[in-house]
């Protein structure tokens, strides 16, 4: 803008300056012209007197400074020239200012030489016996006139052009410094310019609208990080090509990614073949959905298309920990399997010996036995559909069971008093101690935590053994332990023992007639009152069991 | 033209990264047969190292084709350069995965006696490759530069495990076969901790420019 308004001052001040010099040129110009044919007239005139009377003498001795004088004949024919040989002269009828001489007394004209550098002036008058005295004069043209004159005027042109050049640079300077000096960020509050006004209004408003827009961003973008960062699924936006655009925490995490890997290539953040593989094709715009071991764990891949009017812009990939879904899944198919087979295994003894004695292929003295075993076995299944039924009940939750008070010093004792049979017939020796210790909890399972505990003590015992249940009260809790010197669990069962029906010793336990869920419903239970089991054990030496309960909450 | 040129610059790194997922892939899959006694595993490594050799021959076309037609120079030419060598010693540690592989089958029927250290010898050595294909991912010289460091380690471990091995001959001469055997795998994981030291070296080459660190000759 500055160089524009300096271009522009500059063109208009040697614009005037070259209008101003040619005019005055041209007035001043035609000015002398007219001086200098007013003195040619008058020097005619004086000439013309001179003629008239002294006659021809007038010429001698004639020597005009600039002016040519001539006398010419009424036929044209030149008398007298003073700057040429008269008889050598043409005849000078035709010339203008001679005929219009003769014809009114007196004439003028002008002509310009060849060469247009001169221009001559003519003025004649006629004399009183008919001739004519002609004086001329040579006038030099606008050209030589400007000619002569070009150094001052270069001179002057150049100052001139100089001059206005610095007040172009100041002035255009003078009027852009307020425009310079607009601060933008306030636009309201600046000096300069009226005919700014209504911009700097506009553009003040604009950036109430920008400002506002941004902070609506803002907030939107706070709400979807506030989103997806706390989820715990693993969250990826990805283009066409596989780079991520948007990762969230859980995501990151998983990968081990940092926060610099938005931009990146997926694979330069994650090289797992299976999800290279799965994210292939993106731009095919398929939907996907596949189960992958991810760091130790499992994790449910789901990928889907973007669309952007039509055209497949990249994918959201959603990762979900299934890690424990999956656990459960398998554990339930286990159970499922392992019920059926239990049921199963006591079903087939029942229907064998119930077909022998059927057909009458038992002889009399056998058929209390196989009356016996048929009873046992139902008896085992009783056993263990009751066995599930609060193992189901356990895994639905304790909604519906009401927890309260519970003195678990007197309801161990009575557990341990309904067990004193199976002890004494094991040949078992189960002592019992302990002081009230109140627990908060459900009696009922409480109750199946003891049993199980007490009967698995009696039942993997050696005749001659001990069973010792103790209740004591601790500073922060109850403790139940059940110590048996019985035969011990192998170190590399331990972990499993909980588990539902995993035995240590199948043959062994089904003789005993367990039903390999006492310990997982323990496990149940304990978990369901917050509690912890501790398991201590020597094989060939006995186990002891250990329950902490927390301190009962009123 | 420039645009899309590095567009084909990206896709070689990527189906390099690839190639480098391909082969920590094959190499872990050895040594967990190894440690875990698994056939199985072992056998999964032979359609694996095709896949590699697949690879190879793609990126080496995908290099020549980029050389010919867009004449790469400086870093771009390095790029270029170094992964044509790189696919090289990639696709030599499938091979020798794979010789792994053929051998695993002679060794596992046999508890592999504690003090002969080639479960370490194979987790270094996955280290190593995984880390140089990481080196490469982030174009980080500080991590192949540890790579190359690493490399003596692997070394050392094969000198202890052939000198273990010698005193198992010794001790009891039948033992001969599944000595060399168990030698055999030991040389191969040494190998391939050469060839992760020269990817290494490699990515050296693409960042800096300079290839002063000399990878063991081939």
């Amino acid at each position: 803008m500055t160089k524009r308004i300096f271009r522009s001052i500059c063109l208009v001040a040697i614009a005037v300056f070259f209008a101003s010099v040619t005019l005055f040129l041209c007035v001043l110009y035609d000015y002398f012209g007219n001086v200098q044919q007013d003195q040619l007239k008058t020097q005619t005139e004086l000439a013309a007197q001179g003629v008239e009377a002294v006659g021809a003498e007038y010429f001698e001795g004639l020597s005009p400074k600039g002016y040519r004088v001539s006398w010419i004949r009424e036929d044209g024919k030149v008398l007298y020239d003073s700057e040429a040989d008269s008889s050598e002269m043409e005849n000078h009828l035709a010339r203008e200012e001679i005929r219009e001489a003769l014809e009114s007394g007196y004439g003028e004209s002008a002509r310009y030489s060849a060469t247009l550098m001169e221009r001559t002036l003519y003025s004649a008058k006629r004399l009183s016996d008919g001739t004519v005295v002609r004086l001329s004069v040579a006038q030099s043209t606008l050209l030589t006139l400007l000619l002569g004159m070009a150094p001052p005027i270069i001179m002057i042109i150049v100052i001139a052009i100089g001059i206005s050049f610095w007040l172009a640079h100041r002035l255009s300077k003078n009027i852009t410094a307020p425009l310079n000096q607009i601060n933008l960020d306030d636009p309201l509050n600046n000096e300069g310019y009226d005919e700014l006004s209504p911009l700097l209004r506009r553009i003040d408003a604009q950036q109430h609208q920008i400002r506002r827009q941004e902070k609506q961003l803002w907030q939107k973008q706070k709400e979807f990080e506030a989103v997806t960062e706390n989820m715990a699924e693993g969250i990826l936006l990805l283009n066409t090509k596989g780079m991520i655009l948007g990762i969230n925490r859980a995501a990151r995490n998983l990968f081990g990614a940092t926060h610099d890997c938005v931009g990146k290539y997926i694979l330069s953040v994650n090289r797992n073949l299976e999800i290279s593989e799965f994210l292939s094709g993106i731009e095919s715009g398929a939907r996907k959905e596949k189960i992958i071991d991810l760091n130790g764990g499992k994790y449910q891949l789901a990928l889907n298309p973007v669309r952007e009017s039509g055209i497949i812009s990249g994918a959201v990939l959603l990762m979900l920990d299934v890690t424990e879904k999956e656990q459960a899944e398998q554990m339930r198919r286990e159970f499922t399997a392992n019920v059926s087979h239990e049921l199963k295994t006591p079903l087939h003894t029942i229907a064998g010996c119930a077909e022998l004695l059927e057909n009458g292929m038992v002889r009399a003295e056998d058929t209390e036995r196989f009356y016996a075993q048929i009873r046992g076995e139902a008896g085992r299944m009783i056993a263990l559909v009751e066995d599930i039924i609060r193992l189901s009940h356990l895994d639905e939750g304790t909604e519906n069971m009401k927890r309260e008070r519970v003195d678990l010093y007197e309801l161990a004792a009575g557990t341990v008093r309904s067990l004193s049979r199976e002890a004494e017939s094991a040949g078992v020796s189960i002592y019992f101690e302990g002081e009230s210790a109140m627990v908060q909890g459900i009696p009922q399972l409480l109750e199946s935590i003891v049993y199980n505990l007490t009967d698995n003590a009696i039942k993997y015992n050696r005749r001659g053994g001990m069973v010792k249940v103790s209740v004591e009260p601790l500073s922060d809790g109850v403790r139940l332990s059940v110590a048996d010197t019985g035969i011990g669990i192998p170190s590399e069962h331990r972990e499993r023992i909980f588990e539902r029906f995993y035995r240590v010793d199948k043959s062994r336990s089904k003789e005993l007639g367990g039903t390999g869920l006492g310990l997982s419903i323990v496990k149940h239970a304990v978990r369901l009152h917050n509690a912890n089991i501790e398991l201590q054990s020597a094989e060939g030496e006995g186990t002891t069991i250990t329950v902490v309960f927390p301190e009962g909450k009123e | 033209m420039r645009t899309r040129f590095d567009e084909q610059l990206n896709t070689l790194g990527q189906e390099l990264i690839k190639m480098g997922a391909l082969c920590e892939e094959v190499i872990s899959l050895a040594a967990s047969a190894l440690i875990q006694k698994d056939d199985a595993l072992a056998s999964k490594i032979a359609p694996l190292d095709h896949e590699i050799d697949e690879k190879e021959r793609q990126i080496e076309s995908m290099c020549l084709r980029l050389l010919l037609q867009q004449q790469p120079v400086a870093r771009d030419l390095r790029q270029i350069s170094a992964a044509l060598k790189m696919i090289t010693d990639m696709e030599r540690i499938g091979d020798q995965a794979e010789d792994i592989a053929e051998i695993l089958p002679l060794l596992n029927d046999r508890t592999l006696p504690e003090h002969i250290k080639i479960r370490e010898m194979a987790k270094a050595t996955i280290n190593m490759v995984t880390d140089s294909v990481d080196a490469y991912v982030k174009q980080d010289t500080s991590i192949a530069e540890a790579v190359i460091a690493s490399d003596d380690m692997v070394d050392d471990y094969f000198i202890d495990i052939k000198s273990s091995l010698i005193s198992l001959i010794a001790q009891n001469p039948t033992e001969g076969e599944y000595a060399l055997d168990l030698l055999m795998v030991a040389k191969y994981f040494e190998r391939i901790g050469d060839h992760a030291t020269n990817i290494a070296g490699w990515v050296l080459f693409s960042v800096t420019g300079e290839k002063n660190v000399q990878p063991p000759a081939d």
